[in-house]
């Protein structure tokens, strides 16, 4: 008998998932253990391997659909078994989701397909879809936009998330559909030769949109300051010799984020989420550390850092970074509510100064920036050069003042400063 | 006030004295003997027979009220029944001499008076007439019920079809009289001279004398009983009838061949008690109801009281009296005394009366007495009377067997066709005139002094250079309306035009100017200040044949004759299963600069009742078209018009208003400026204030305005608008009436339902503040400016780039006015 594979579901909040790519080929063989797909949540990726030995007897996704998660995605049995009856919405789903390399669906998340799909679906596949649906009603209305925005956003191919809307009350209007689905005003001439159009993966939609809203919804500004780290580049070192032992690799940026930690102990203010009425400051602390990844910017958290030595929090800080580059970290983790500050480092590409941004509702983040010289007064009238790390404060000013986010910014280089960690 | 009548202060300062005549009470002394040189036995008997058939009936819905069931066959009937038991000699009586070109017209108690007036018509028509009304009705579907098996003679087969038609009226049944739209308070059958009775006591008052009206002008043969209770004597309706029926220039103005009084008979029908209250002793102060003549005209409108007990007293009251009435002396008043034996309803527990006052009414019962009198005077025997009543039992329980089987009798099916009670909302009739007759004018078309200034108008509002016309050389909106109606008054011979100062004056806003010349009397005539029976004459005219045109002169004015406007002009042709038509024309002015009790648009009221078509046109061809489309139809019309622009010229019909006729189709409304960017809708004079602010979204915001014209609000097609905003996207609604409960609510609302994906932005509604309307001097900060249509646009729909509102449309704002309801 025919067995169905599904899409599974990866963490409460995951209700659809994207098949990156099968690795395998309707009416190949497969064997247990084959990788049969591999797919994107928002915020990881994963392989499906075959549970059943049999033929691929259907796929009723293709590479880059956007698929239900819980939903019958292909078909394993013996030659010449009826794969058909597997399938979702018997055709009507599939079909509408399998048109995702056409241009209607392109881009616009699935709260906005047509009622007629959700409806199709949720009918024909009682429990196993029923969640979509909910799914298409939550996300569609926090967005305040028109009725007709809404329809001229579908025929548009524009996904009206990313809109700031100019209408009353910020709400998005037709004009604001116009202007996104037109951005230079004229419609470009260019043939297809001339440039190719990707689907943005769900991890870009989820930068994209985060970004956009912590931008646009909150008060940023950031401070620099530039700390002394002749005390850390001694540890560093001593780091390196004790490496050629077999010693752990305790980066330096590991050091800051100990020096920061220690710093938050004192300004429990900025450890905090601002959930518009009312400030929520934590007691434990978890640091979210922005790791670049081959998807796209990742932010773990890695909880319950205070407690944390130098030699733990380095090793806690390398696995998260890790698992994010293989895509197999806990979703739940790379939530912005999971960590209550987060540090971004870009020193290592030589980045002098920048102004990150905060991952709301967390109401600060520091940038580490490179190490460069600065002349000094060395004392008795002695001048010369020192190294320095330039660290760059964002806050959100809603929820904190100036005073205070310098005092903590200071306070974090003064740790640094008198690093006293020892290996 | 005519020239031809001069108030001398010399003659009317002497010093006098105002005397009255008297007023005969309960004169009637004869007996059978006395009478029977005017009766035969049969007349007789037949009195009695029809007395006995009234109290049967009665007794059989209160048998079915009170223990659900009458000689054993079981029946609920849940709605009203307000009985007449002890009041059959006076019903009996007043329609013995009454033909079928008499009409009746009754109260919510008036059972016995259909039945009395159907079994006199019955009696006097042939049979060849019998048969052709029943076949008539309904294509003889009533009829057939009645006819299966039957065998007899078809005077007794018309009384089987009487009883039958109005118990199933009183049942709600499909083969009632009115289709069972009526029911016990309004049943009717308009064939035996039977006109609707009222469930709003005193509702005949007025309505009655519209019908006598049309007699009097039309010189239709007979008269109008108008059966209304003693309590009713209290009612502004009665009162207001009263005084339109008994105007002097009936006998003083109106030309020979109409001089004369008002072939109206008010007939109170005085069982002493309304409900529970004693009109005699305790809610009234008239003792005696026909005191009340002696205080209305010199005539004391014939007053009398007549012993409603007695059916003989009551035939010979009537005789006398139709004889004044054709004489045209009327009207008379006539205070028929009688007694209700059955409570008000059978919910009355008589707590307002005491056991020996209804005994001693009914020891001296009329049936059991004229029973025994002509017994007594040997006409004939008891058993014979007994054996009569005995028949009339069982004739009556077949009848309420027919009417209670629901497959020979069923009700209007509302399950196979949901829209059967709408189709009969409207008649939708296209009729030019209402008879064959001649129409009567004094002057010629072309000899009207108006219509040879008119022909030196020019009928757009620029000239053929371009040029902006001057007021004075401009065809105006009020000479849109005159045009129409005087086109009328030449086609339709039934027309009349009445209201405060149409004549003379040419009505107060000159619409009628160049009539008075025009027309006789009783064509067009100044009415008394009494809105009620403006209406309601109105409505009893259009009921009984004729088109009318009655004018309110102001809007506010409404509320005077709400209950003409909200409770008879709009439910008659549905009541009556849409036998009657209603072709009455409502002209309301709506005002301006007079403050808060003469300038409100109120047709967001008029709107909300079900059953009157409501207009509003704004320009001078709108409202020559609208006003022909109104009278060429068959129902009623509320037809506004704004004192604002009473002068404005034609600035959109290309080619100007024409000078023949032309119909505008009630119901659709108009585009009067094409655009792309935004719809406005407005109802009323707010078209010209939208028209200020299209203009500078235009030029200041670059957006182009649609403007449409509701021009109907019932019906309304959405056709047009739903295409504009299938284009725009976005609209306001603007008019003068204050924005709660305005009629643009519904609008806004159904565009909503029905538009809600082509929105990109909620429908907006601009409408009056929610106060009293200020002076003049204020009116811009009660009344919709343009500026307040911007704003709208700008705080709700789309941000217009640097414009500053004037006006609060936070909803912080909307909600903090609502919670404090202004």
């Amino acid at each position: 008998m025919a067995t169905p594979v599904i899409m599974p579901r990866q963490g409460q909040s995951v209700e659809t998932c994207i098949i990156t790519q099968w690795t395998k080929k309707k009416g190949e063989a497969v064997r247990t253990g084959d990788i049969l797909f591999s797919y994107e949540t928002d915020k990881a990726s994963f392989d499906v391997e075959a549970q059943e030995e049999g033929i691929l007897l259907d796929i009723f996704y293709n590479d880059g659909d956007e698929v239900p998660v819980l939903t019958n995605v292909a078909v394993i049995g013996k030659a010449g078994e009826d794969a058909e009856s597997f399938r979702v919405g018997r055709g009507s789903s599939s079909e509408e989701s399998g048109s995702g390399s056409g241009s209607s669906s392109m881009g616009i998340p699935i709260g906005l397909l047509t009622a007629t799909v959700t409806a199709a679906a949720t009918s024909s596949t009682a429990a196993a879809t029923s969640s979509p649906a909910t799914a298409t009603a939550t996300a569609a209305s926090h967005l305040r936009i028109s009725p007709r925005a809404r329809c001229m956003a579908i025929k548009l191919g524009v996904n009206p998330e990313n809109i700031t809307g100019s209408g009353p009350n910020g709400r998005i209007i037709v004009r604001d559909i116009e202007a996104a689905g037109q951005p230079y005003g004229v419609a470009p001439t260019y043939t297809d030769i001339e440039y190719t159009d990707k689907k943005l993966s769900n991890v870009r939609k989820i930068i994209a949109r985060a970004m956009h809203e912590s931008i646009s919804t909150s008060a940023q500004l950031t401070h620099h300051m530039s700390a002394d780290v002749r005390k850390l580049l001694v540890l560093r070192n001593q780091v390196k010799a004790e490496m050629e032992k077999g010693g752990p690799n305790i980066t330096l940026n590991d050091m800051i984020c100990f020096a920061v930690i220690r710093a938050l102990e004192k300004s429990p203010e900025i450890n905090s989420h601002f959930l518009g009425e009312s400030i929520r400051t934590f007691k434990k602390i978890h640091l979210g550390l922005a790791v670049d990844t081959p998807r796209g910017l990742m932010v773990p958290s890695v909880q319950n850092v205070g407690e944390l030595s130098l030699k733990g929090l380095s090793g806690r800080l390398r696995e998260a970074a890790e698992q994010c580059r293989k895509g197999n970290i806990n979703p739940e983790l790379l939530a912005s509510t999971a960590a209550t500050f987060t540090v971004s480092n870009l020193g290592n590409y030589g980045v002098e100064m920048f102004t990150p941004i905060i991952n709301l509702p967390q109401v600060a983040i520091l940038g580490v920036n490179t190490i460069i010289h600065r002349p000094a007064d060395l004392g008795n009238g002695v001048f010369g050069f020192i190294p320095v790390i330039g660290l760059s404060l964002t806050y959100d000013h809603r929820a904190v003042d100036g005073g205070p986010a310098t005092l903590f910014l200071k306070e974090i280089k003064e740790k640094i400063e008198n690093f006293n960690e020892k290996i | 006030m005519p020239k031809s009548q001069f108030i001398n202060p010399a003659d009317i300062r002497k010093p006098g004295k105002l005397t009255f005549g008297s007023i005969p009470l309960n004169q009637y002394k004869k007996g059978i003997a006395d009478e029977r040189k005017n009766f035969s036995d049969d007349d007789f008997l037949r009195i009695f027979r029809d007395m006995v058939i009234i109290r049967e009936f009665e007794n059989m819905i209160n048998e079915i009220k009170i223990k659900n069931e009458y000689h054993g066959i079981p029946y609920n009937h849940p709605g009203p029944a307000h009985l007449s038991m002890g009041q059959e000699a006076s019903a009996v009586g007043m329609a013995y001499y009454l033909t079928v070109d008499d009409l009746i017209f009754g109260s919510h108690r008036s059972h016995g008076e259909i039945l009395a007036k159907g079994l006199s018509a019955i009696h006097q028509l042939s049979e060849a007439d019998l048969v052709q009304v029943m076949k008539g009705y309904f294509n003889g579907k009533v009829m057939a019920v009645v006819e299966k098996g039957h065998q007899g003679t078809v005077m007794e087969l018309a009384v089987k079809f009487l009883l039958y038609g109005t118990l199933a009226e009183i049942f709600a049944r499909e083969n009632g009289f009115n289709k069972g739209l009526g029911g016990s308070m309004h049943a009717f059958f308009t064939p035996f001279g039977v006109y609707p009775n009222n469930a709003i006591v005193g509702g005949s008052g007025d309505i009655s004398v519209g019908a006598a009206l049309y007699k009097k002008v039309n010189n239709k043969p007979g008269i109008v009983v108008c059966n209304i209770g003693d309590a009713s004597m209290a009612c502004g309706p009665v009162w207001e009838g009263i005084s339109f029926a008994t105007m002097d220039q009936y006998t003083q103005l109106w030309e020979e061949a109409y001089r004369g009084g008002l072939p109206i008979l008010f007939n109170c029908m005085n069982n002493q008690y309304g409900m529970g209250g004693q009109t005699s002793g305790e809610t009234m102060g008239y003792g005696i109801v026909a005191r009340l003549g002696a205080g209305v005209n010199a005539d004391m409108m014939h007053a009398e009281r007549v012993d409603g007990y007695n059916p003989l007293a009551v035939i010979e009251a009537f005789k006398r009296k139709k004889k004044i009435l054709l004489d045209r002396k009327g009207p008379v008043l006539l205070d028929t005394l009688t007694y209700r034996i059955s409570g008000h309803s059978p919910s009355d527990a008589s707590s307002y009366r005491s056991k020996e006052e209804v005994e001693a009414w009914q020891k001296a019962d009329s049936i059991v007495q004229y029973g025994n009198d002509l017994v007594k005077a040997g006409v004939t025997k008891q058993p014979v009377l007994d054996d009569n009543r005995q028949k009339i039992i069982e004739e009556l329980t077949d009848i309420l067997k027919l009417t209670i089987d629901d497959t020979i009798s069923p009700r209007l099916n509302l399950i196979t066709n949901p829209d059967a009670i709408g189709e009969l909302m409207f008649s939708n009739g296209s009729v030019d005139a209402l008879d064959t007759r001649k129409p009567e004018a004094l002057l010629s078309q072309d000899e009207n002094p108006r219509v040879k200034a008119l022909k030196n108008k020019e009928r757009f509002y620029v000239d053929k250079e371009g040029k902006t016309v001057s007021k004075a050389r401009q065809y105006q909106l009020r000479d849109g309306i005159f045009e129409a109606i005087l086109d009328r008054f030449y086609k339709d011979p039934t027309l009349v035009a009445y209201g405060e100062e149409n004549r003379d004056w040419g009505g107060a806003f000159a619409v009628y100017r160049g009539l008075t010349e025009a027309l006789p009397y009783h064509r067009l005539f100044n009415s008394p200040i009494a809105e009620g029976a403006i209406v309601g004459t109105a409505i009893g005219y259009g009921m009984a044949g004729g088109r009318v045109i009655a004018e309110i002169m102001y809007c506010d004015f409404i509320g005077r004759c709400g209950d003409e406007l909200f409770n008879q002009l709009p439910k008659w042709q549905a009541m009556s299963g849409n036998l009657i038509k209603m072709p009455v024309v409502i002209r309301v002015s709506v005002g301006s600069k007079y403050g808060a009790q003469h300038s409100q648009d109120w047709s967001s009221l008029i709107a909300h009742v079900p059953g009157i078509k409501v207009v509003f046109p704004t320009t001078p061809y709108d409202a020559k078209g609208l006003m022909n489309s109104a009278l060429q139809g068959t129902d009623p019309v509320v037809y506004f018009e704004s004192q604002r622009i009473y002068d404005v010229g034609e600035q959109f019909h290309e080619g100007g208003v024409p000078e023949g006729y032309y119909e505008i189709p009630i119901g659709e409304p108009d585009i009067k400026r094409k655009g792309s960017d935004i719809t406005i809708l407005t109802i009323g004079s707010t078209l010209y204030v939208a028209l200020k602010a299209a203009d500078t979204l235009q030029s200041k915001y670059g957006l182009s305005a649609e403007i449409i014209d509701a021009r109907s609000l019932v019906p309304f097609n959405y056709d047009l608008v739903l295409e504009s905003v299938k284009k725009t996207g976005r609209i306001v609604l603007a008019s003068d009436a204050c924005a709660r409960g305005s009629y643009l609510r519904d609008l806004a609302s159904n565009i909503t339902e029905l538009a809600f994906d082509d929105l990109d932005a909620p429908p907006v509604v601009v409408g009056s503040r929610n106060w009293i309307t200020p002076a003049y001097e204020m009116e811009e900060y009660f009344f919709p400016q343009p500026e307040w249509i911007l704003d709208a646009i700008h705080e709700r729909i789309v941000p217009l780039n640097g414009h500053k509102t004037t006006t609060d449309w936070s909803v912080e704002g909307q909600m903090r006015r609502s919670r404090e309801g202004v």
